[in-house]
């Protein structure tokens, strides 16, 4: 069926607020008598509070109140498991969490009470690194984790938050099969999302006793039920007021510090907002989980693999109230299995606690960890069985019907047409150009996803169509995909529909955004509720009895007799398990051998996609997490030290820049079988987490030296290349 | 210590009171509104507050409102004319130059300031000029199609 809205280069006719300035953010929103919340942070990773004197900073001029834990209800917050104090009581467990906050009339004099708070320690032994955390005799970090509402009920170490597996066939017996074994250990580096935006929000206390809240985070109706959780208010008596959101990439769904500004309100009277300093984003935001992965594989004569196991700890600092699943691990970890048939299968995620940063969701939460590790294997393993890296992906690529870890059996899989576009537009069978010049690829595939939402249509006087929902704007592109949506189906220009963007009293309930579910969910809320709509107007037009009866004439017709043509529905998807999106990758490395840096010279990214709504944001959401995952693999990191971040300014995290990006080719299956609206699948979380794989693969390619620990620095490769060209000379531990 | 600061912003004079400390991106938010240039990273690296004084690109996050003193800002809401944008705002939507837009008014005016200063930029010369504007969203490829659209367009 041929689409006149759907599939059209449609560009982001919803920023003109964004390109002109005039979009509010929360941090924009302002309100009379507002004030400013800022909060004092532990400088220490482990210590015991023995005395907190404010007095000091009380007599500032300008400061209206210093609230400390004694001065707030003993509550843990979290997304799923309940452990973090919302000032910390008593004792802090990582360097950064919040001891006490200020409202003061400006940032600065808040800043400046800050300065004049007296804390007194005493240090705590600590724990840094995820191994140590779980050995015997290790520094505890909470007394009795199982006691927590939320907490998982396996344990194996007191220090662990969770374990999450995922098993197919018998392993043992497995290994008993292959005929060669392969064990590698690889590391990755704790990232931040790098949304630009840092965390803020409004909190204000009307005159009937709500609470309003403007805040960035992506889930309202989450956030409502865990605020009223944190605060000991009924729902009804709070209001999340949606606004743009800055960035978000998995990492604006928590609490963060709304319900100190609702304290401080609260106490003062006053609106309240509280903006994190993009210091304090570093420092105390939830990042990527930092891992350390061992895969073992096991193969047989002909190049298949019979066997895998695989370990991960997750790094996951201090708190275990970043992460959202119910698990409260990461799902990501499910892919140590790789775009492969493995039929037996062991995989093991632990998340340990530690006296680090919390960590939380970024997006594809697990997977750029899991896939650079698994991908690199593939590719080590390939090396040792003298076969191309592509030939052993080729025989051993899941096809239709194979049944997966979580459950489900493949439909429609396309991993192998999906390998074979990037091949063929990487010119992966050509020779390399010159020397020093590698190719890499790697693989993945993630699932659709899920969740619920709710849309209600409406045909005004004017004959203007609009679309009520409440999924917040994170920048994706999102509400003019349900504008096209809505057009399509109701045969209108685009220019006909508008996004009116509800609060939380609008509609019962709605998951919110994330997990690549947007398109899906809310694509299909608005699809169904535009074709009721649709019904609504035939009748209509029906009963007037002119069958060219502009719109505006049968809402002005239905308007006299006092009714509005509107229409809503509430879109619950379960798991479309069966059907992922293939993605395969191939980077064209340059590597300096003087100097060990690595460029990226080229890079091929091929993408089984179902139906295409939007082929520009489509493509954004490609560009926008290659990058990210270009990032990840060759330059990004918060360095610790101790569990002190050293890398506290965001030009040292070292984001990727204008001049990072390599020439890039997107070759797109298209394969209209998702479950989205117009058989939409997901793009969003596609392209971030074969990235890294594939450039180390390439780098291994060009110089012979494989990089294990992300990110792959000129200096690893540097001494790594040293110490090839010198193998009697001892092992280069030396660092800037 | 306060000062009165005099400041030419897109065009409109004001005289305003501020603290000494107070860096001139807090000034155009709080002092006189003007949200629209956004506070990313606040050392200077990310380039989401963006202005230009006296036709100069530089960071407001790290500029005090004093050095402003009798000189003329323009931020991102002075760039369009008589309610139409300009050709780089409209090319940022076109091409989908922007996706969250929190670096956006940074990157649109420091494009319009590369166009100034050179109608008709080479993608080299596009990337040298937007070095110090971050994005996290797009991966920079459709801010540089989007660049080169607007030139198009102001040739045209």
């Amino acid at each position: 069926m041929a689409h006149r809205v759907i599939g059209k280069p449609i560009g982001r006719l919803d920023g003109i607020e964004k390109v002109s300035g005039a979009a509010r953010y929360s941090g924009d929103v302002t309100l009379p008598g507002l004030v400013w919340g800022k909060a004092l942070r532990s400088p220490l990773p482990h210590a015991r509070i023995l005395r907190i004197d404010v007095s000091r900073a009380m007599a500032v001029p300008g400061v209206l109140a210093v609230l400390t834990a004694k001065d707030l209800p003993s509550i843990l917050v979290g997304r799923r498991m309940f452990d973090m104090p919302l000032l910390a009581r008593d004792r802090v467990r990582f360097i950064g969490e919040r001891i006490a906050v200020v409202a003061a009339l400006d940032p600065d004099i808040a800043e400046e009470a800050l300065a004049l708070i007296d804390v007194e320690y005493e240090d705590l032994p600590a724990v840094f690194d995820p191994v140590e955390a779980i050995k015997d005799g290790a520094p505890i970090l909470h007394e009795n984790p199982g006691a927590y509402e939320g907490a998982p009920a396996e344990r194996p170490h007191p220090n662990v938050q969770s374990v999450l597996r995922f098993t197919l066939g018998d392993v043992e017996a497995g290994f008993r099969e292959a005929d060669r074994i392969f064990e590698h250990t690889f590391s990755t580096q704790l990232a931040h999302q790098g949304y630009l935006e840092p965390h803020a929000g409004v909190v204000a206390i009307d005159e009937e006793g709500r609470v309003q809240v403007w805040a960035s985070n992506k889930m309202p109706f989450r956030l409502k039920e865990l605020l009223s959780h944190a605060l000991q208010v009924p729902p009804a008596k709070i209001r999340v007021n949606l606004t743009p959101i800055g960035g978000d990439f998995g990492g604006k769904g928590s609490l963060m510090d709304l319900p100190l500004a609702y304290h401080l309100a609260r106490v003062t009277g006053r609106p309240v907002k509280m903006v994190m300093r993009y210091t304090e984003e570093l420092m105390a935001g939830n990042p990527r989980h930092p891992s350390v992965i061992t895969l073992r594989t096991g193969v047989s004569k002909g190049g298949r693999i019979v066997a895998r196991r695989v370990k991960a700890l997750f790094n996951s600092g201090a708190y275990a109230a970043f992460k959202p699943a119910p698990s409260v691990n990461l799902g990501g970890a499910s892919m140590g299995a790789g775009v492969y048939r493995i039929p037996h299968l062991s995989i093991e995620s632990f998340c340990v606690y530690t006296n680090n940063i919390p960590c939380g969701h970024a997006r594809s939460p697990g997977e750029p960890q899991m896939v650079f590790a698994g991908e690199s294997h593939m590719d080590m393993i390939a090396r040792e069985l003298s076969l191309d890296p592509a030939e052993f992906r080729r025989r051993n690529l899941l096809r239709d019907g194979d049944l997966l870890a979580n459950g489900h059996h493949l439909e429609h899989v396309r991993a192998s047409d999906t390998l074979e576009a990037a091949l063929k537009a990487s010119h992966w069978s050509e020779p390399k150009p010159g020397p020093w010049i590698g190719r890499g690829a790697a693989m993945t595939h993630r699932h659709i996803g899920v969740g619920f939402t709710n849309a209600r249509v409406r045909l005004e006087t004017d004959g203007k169509v609009t679309v009520l929902m409440a999924l917040p704007d994170t920048g994706t592109g999102a509400h003019l995909v349900l504008r096209q949506v809505v057009a399509e189906v109701l045969g209108l220009p685009i220019g006909l529909v508008e996004i009116e963007v509800a609060t939380t009293d609008d509609f019962a309930t709605d998951s919110g955004v994330g997990g690549s579910r947007v398109t899906h969910t809310g694509g299909r809320a608005a699809y169904h509720a535009a074709e009721k709509l649709k019904e609504q107007i035939q009748a209509e037009a029906a009963k007037l009895g002119t069958p060219a009866s502009s719109l505006a004439a049968i809402a002005r017709a239905a308007a006299k007799e006092g009714r509005t043509l509107e229409a809503s529905h509430f879109y619950d998807a379960k798991a479309h398990g069966a059907v992922t999106s293939f993605t395969a990758q191939v980077a064209e490395v340059s590597v300096d051998p003087q100097t060990g840096q690595v460029t990226v010279r080229h890079f091929t990214t091929a993408h089984d996609v179902g139906t295409i709504i939007n082929p520009i944001g489509h493509q954004g959401q490609i560009e926008g997490g290659l990058i990210q995952g270009l990032g990840f693999a060759l330059m990004e990191e918060l360095r610790t030290e101790d569990g002190r971040i050293s890398t506290l300014n965001l030009g040292d995290v070292k984001l990727p820049t204008i001049q990072d990006i390599p020439p890039l080719t997107t070759v797109l299956l298209e394969d209209p079988v998702g479950p989205g609206p117009f058989n939409a699948k997901a793009i969003g979380e596609g392209s971030i987490s074969a990235v890294a794989p594939a450039i180390a693969n390439a780098v291994a390619d060009a110089c012979g030296v494989r990089i294990l620990d992300l990110p792959i620095t000129a200096e690893k490769v540097y001494f790594a290349l040293r110490a090839k060209a010198e193998p009697q000379a001892p092992p280069a531990t030396e660092r800037s | 210590m306060t000062r009165v600061v005099r400041l030419t912003v897109n065009g409109t004079s004001h005289d305003v009171e501020v603290p000494t400390y107070r860096t001139l991106l807090d000034c155009l938010r709080y002092d006189l509104g003007l949200t629209g240039s956004k506070e990313g990273c606040g050392v200077g690296v990310c380039g989401s507050c963006t202005v230009l004084l006296d036709g100069k690109m530089i960071s407001s996050c790290i500029a005090l409102a004093v050095f402003a003193d009798g000189r003329e800002v323009t931020t991102v809401e002075g760039l369009a004319e008589d309610e139409r944008l300009h050709p780089v705002q409209q090319a940022f939507m076109d091409a989908g130059g922007f996706q969250c837009g929190i670096c956006t008014p940074g990157q649109v005016v420091s494009a319009k300031a590369l166009l100034d200063a050179n109608a008709n930029p080479s993608d080299e010369e596009i990337r040298e000029w937007m070095l110090g504007n971050l994005c996290r969203c797009t991966g920079y490829y459709k801010i540089v199609e989007s660049i080169r659209a607007a030139a198009q367009r102001s040739r045209a």
